[in-house]
């Protein structure tokens, strides 16, 4: 076959950049023909390609090392053809092929492509982005060799393939800046690929800084979903800053109505400290945060309580203050006593302290 | 066994810490209340000193460590003496502050209650919204130290 015998006469020479020219080369060869078939007025359907088979060999390796080719490729004059071939190739996107087209017509226009392999061996691999591009690029000599009706649907699949690569070339370009430089290079060259490098390289610092702030706030809410009860089962950051809201406000509440409590307790007691810890170690056992829960619904009860209370606490406190002042005198003597007992009967000397006054 | 007391484990906790000065603050306030005590006013007002105290010895627990306890304990001692020229220096640094801190990209997701959190832990009003949930983590915590060392207080010296 002419496909494979021009591919057998390029891939005579096995090295692994020549192999890269070459497949770059047979990119350009099906591109060649595409543009025939284009140009072609009397191809109809993709099934032509058996058309672009007829073409003379010489014709389609004329294309090639013609140095005209380069012209032909970049010429905008296919540009009318592509839109009446539109509906009947099935390449879904005819303006990807021109581009294309035009890319490789870079390499084929700064150096002879037969002759000059050496000055072409530094461009494949220069580009890094078309390192990618290469690797689909190989199967398409693999599927030449097999049978030609179906060269339409894998080059079809091959120039999705190669779009795909070329899009995650270009996602994978954003985090490594050098690569963003290479695709801006060739966005000189190239409207359509020149909007995409653009979006990726302008937004790159800020969007990382903006994704990395933003993790922060999330983290930081999840943190607080964790510290508010309740919060970790509502979705939707506006419903957990309510409820936080919610949750710190009520706390403030909590200590005005704990003070105001505290306000009307009268300290007939000692404000022994050990006393009080190893009160409090007694219902501390019974479970800390649990106990928090409750607190949340009932202490508007607790408040009505004690508003209850006070009138009752100021008729008693009037009978006890008498024996407040004298104990006052006594604590400071008890005190050391208090402290070296609590090491020993802690909970027992709390309740015998209640029971005393 | 565990020992009975969690605070004796750690003294210096948190908890510990306020609970010492806090009782100590109390003890203080109650030396000091006159004999009779029958007047709601009397009790309005120790009600309101026990509130401060209460608040106080938790921002001093926490010290200058963390925003809202140094705004708070700013706060607390502008209050009672109102000189004028702590007021415009402190005014003069929280305009600077508030005029870097919020910035557009800030408030995106977050306009009302972003402001109304400001609003409610001290000191918010300068601080960027990442920060401001951090401080609100902290405030949390430490109010919540609050209630349970108040209420076992309470429930302690009530009968």
């Amino acid at each position: 076959m002419e496909l494979s015998a021009g591919t057998g006469g390029n891939g005579s020479r096995k090295t692994a950049s020549e192999r890269d020219e070459v497949a770059v080369l047979e990119s350009l060869q099906f591109t060649d023909e595409i543009r025939c078939l284009m140009s072609a007025p009397g191809a109809d359907n993709a099934s032509s390609f058996t058309a672009l088979l007829e073409l003379p060999a010489t014709q389609a390796v004329q294309l090639i090392h013609s140095p005209d080719s380069a012209k032909l490729i970049a010429a905008p004059t296919p540009a009318p053809n592509v839109d009446d071939f539109k509906g009947s190739f099935q390449f879904p996107f005819n303006s990807g092929l021109t581009e294309r087209a035009a890319r490789f017509s870079v390499f084929a226009g700064d150096g002879n492509i037969n002759s000059n392999n050496k000055s072409n061996s530094p461009e494949p691999t220069s580009y890094n982005s078309s390192a990618s591009l290469q690797k689909p690029v190989k199967s398409e000599p693999a599927e030449t060799e097999s049978s030609q009706p179906l060269v339409s649907d894998p080059t079809v699949e091959n120039l999705s393939i190669k779009r795909k690569g070329r899009e995650k070339v270009k996602g994978s370009a954003k985090k490594s800046k050098t690569a963003a430089k290479e695709s801006s290079d060739d966005a000189e060259q190239l409207p359509y690929v020149h909007v995409r490098a653009r979006r990726g390289q302008a937004t790159d610092s800020h969007s990382l800084a903006e994704r990395a702030r933003r993790e922060k706030i999330n983290a930081r809410m999840k943190l607080l979903q964790e510290l508010v009860p309740g919060c970790s089962k509502i979705s939707g950051t506006a419903l957990v800053l309510d409820e936080i809201i919610n949750h710190v406000q009520s706390l403030q509440r909590q200590v005005e109505f704990l003070s105001m409590r505290l306000a009307a307790v009268n300290p007939r007691i000692d404000f022994n400290l050990d006393s009080i810890f190893t009160a409090e170690s007694g219902s501390l056992l019974d479970g800390n945060f649990s106990g928090m829960v409750m607190p949340v619904i009932c202490p508007e009860v607790q408040l009505n309580g004690n508003r209850q209370q006070f009138p009752q606490q100021l008729h008693s406190d009037a009978f006890q203050q008498p024996v407040w002042g004298r104990e006052e005198v006594c604590n400071n003597y008890i005190t050391p006593e208090n402290s070296l007992l609590s090491f020993v009967a802690a909970s027992l000397h709390s309740n015998q302290l209640k029971m005393e006054l | 066994m565990n020992k009975y007391n969690p605070d004796r484990m750690n003294p210096s906790s948190l908890r510990s810490r306020f609970t010492t000065r806090f009782l100590r603050n109390l003890s203080k306030i109650h030396a000091q209340k006159p004999s009779s005590s029958s007047s709601p006013a009397e009790i309005f007002r120790r009600y309101r000193r026990i509130k401060v105290a209460a608040d106080k010895s938790m921002a001093y627990s926490v010290r200058s460590r963390r925003t809202w306890s140094r705004a708070m304990l700013w706060k607390l001692r502008t209050r009672p003496c109102s000189t004028s020229i702590r007021k415009t220096r402190h005014e003069k640094q929280n305009k600077n502050r508030t005029t870097t801190a919020t910035t557009g990209e800030d408030r995106v997701g977050f306009g009302v209650e972003a402001d109304e959190l400001r609003e409610l832990v001290p000191g918010g009003e300068a601080m960027d919204l990442c920060n401001l949930l951090h401080e609100t983590a902290h405030y949390i915590k430490c109010l919540t130290t609050q209630v349970q060392v108040m209420k076992k207080i309470a429930d302690f010296y009530s009968p």
